[in-house]
């Protein structure tokens, strides 16, 4: 991620580079327990798809603003075969593999 | 680059010393998020009472919002609510919080540093920097900053713009009871702080006061919710724009070939020329307003000789005139002038 402007180039100190490097190991433990988190959310979110896909195929599926549209039944997904629910993804499309690639 | 961080809550963690050099003590911090290769990183910052920094300035943009308490800004007292957006280089005035205060300190493309200084660094866009009390002094606006919107229910106010990138820092509220059932993606990376309040997204359930996520793009987040309301700090890095559908195991790759689908079903020819083997290269199709050569301060390019639309003079080959009118215009082989008439 960058905002693409406003930097200005200069020497990054020892101490300051010893910091990055806590700091990028601390996120590490940080992000894993996120994902154990989420592993262990994924029950209860089963139960909330299931709920969001009766919401949308009874009172209707936002599709922009307030703007709603029932969606058929027949038109909902299928979860694909051997897919594990993934809702956290460490660097996005960057690096990541994705469900498709493992197979 | 930042890892997907969502969801976090800061209030389960404890602070830390920030120990860095030039930085004033009496300064704690917890990390939200950290970019490893520049050190950018968005954090929670204790000041301590007392707290007093010297007039200085950050080699990086910066972005603050204070979440409780005051800091005084050289003359200017900074409250609750109360954002600046600093550009890097841009020199501070000293800053002091006698009682203390709790704010959002995130910088933005290196690591947080600190130069004194009373001078702007040469380099610094010092145009850039605005600060406004965000809470007071910017009322709230429709959500539909983009199309398609999220629900009414969603307002926001925006703080900060980059005309480039359209990159957006902004105040976005939910209304109780605000619901939005459709599930979200974007082409950017999306960051969000709850000040205060409570949200709920269907991958990572309940966001609370203190809640935080730092989101790559092209990750799956909603449907929403918010029973009691809740007002937080986003910002994207890039132009926002709502992918809206309703298929949870869509993966962030299936995501972004659907947004490549979409440029392709919507401009064909934008899309064949950018992504053509001649034009797909690393750096992106060239922006000819950003490389083309411009005259500057180039010697002979005066810009200070008007015309009326019938006469002027001016450093090139060609002059213009009424018949029979008399005019005066330099030579370039020394300095004399004279007056002629036209045939």
């Amino acid at each position: 991620m960058s905002f693409k402007d406003l930097f200005i180039e200069h020497d990054v100190p020892p101490e300051v580079q010893e910091w990055i490097k806590g700091e990028v190991e601390a996120q590490e433990a940080r992000y894993s327990k996120i994902e154990k988190e989420m592993i262990d959310l994924a029950a209860t979110r089963e139960k909330w798809y299931q709920e969001f896909f009766d919401r949308i195929t009874t009172l209707g599926y936002n599709t922009d603003g307030d703007d709603k549209m029932t969606i058929n039944p027949a038109d909902l997904p299928v979860k694909p075969e051997g897919c594990v629910d993934q809702v956290v993804w460490k660097y996005g499309v960057d690096g990541e593999e994705s469900p498709d690639a493992q197979k | 680059m930042r890892p997907h961080i969502e969801p976090f809550c800061d209030r389960d963690e404890g602070f830390k010393h920030l120990r860095l050099p030039n930085f004033a003590s009496g300064m704690h911090y917890k990390m939200l998020s950290f970019d490893g290769d520049t050190g950018a990183c968005s954090m929670t910052v204790q000041f301590d009472g007392g707290y007093r920094r010297t007039p200085g300035f950050a080699w990086t943009e910066m972005e603050m919002i204070i979440i409780e308490g005051e800091m005084q800004v050289g003359e200017k007292t900074c409250r609750k609510g109360h954002y600046l957006f600093v550009p890097a280089g841009y020199a501070m005035p000293e800053m002091t919080s006698p009682k203390g205060c709790l704010a959002l300190v995130m910088y933005n493309t290196g690591e947080p540093s600190h130069e004194e200084s009373t001078q702007h660094h040469p380099l610094a866009q010092v145009d850039l920097y605005h600060d406004v009390d965000s809470y007071m002094d910017i009322p709230w606006a429709m959500g539909n900053v983009t199309k398609p919107s999220v629900a009414a229910g969603c307002l926001i106010k925006l703080l900060n713009f980059n005309p480039m990138s359209q990159a957006m820092t902004f105040l976005y509220c939910m209304t109780p009871g605000f619901y939005q059932d459709n599930i979200s993606y974007h082409d950017c990376a999306e960051e969000g702080y709850h000040l205060w309040g409570t949200s709920w997204m269907m991958q990572f359930g309940d966001v609370p006061t203190g809640g935080y996520f730092w989101r790559p793009a092209y990750i799956n987040h909603g449907a929403f919710a918010s029973e009691y309301g809740c007002i937080a700090l986003g910002r994207t890095d890039s132009k926002l724009f709502n992918h809206f559908h309703y298929n949870p195991w869509s993966t962030p790759v299936q995501n972004a070939d659907r947004s490549a689908a979409r440029i392709y079903q919507r401009d064909p020819l934008l899309y064949k020329w950018a992504f053509s083997e001649d034009h797909n290269h690393p750096h992106g199709p060239e922006d000819f307003e950003q490389t083309m050569l411009r005259r500057g301060d180039e010697e002979g390019h005066d810009t200070e000789h008007k015309s009326d639309g019938h006469t002027h003079d001016h450093w090139h080959g060609h002059h213009h005139h009424a018949d029979g009118s008399e005019h005066q215009h330099h030579h370039h082989d020394g300095d004399s002038t004279h007056t002629h008439d036209h045939d």
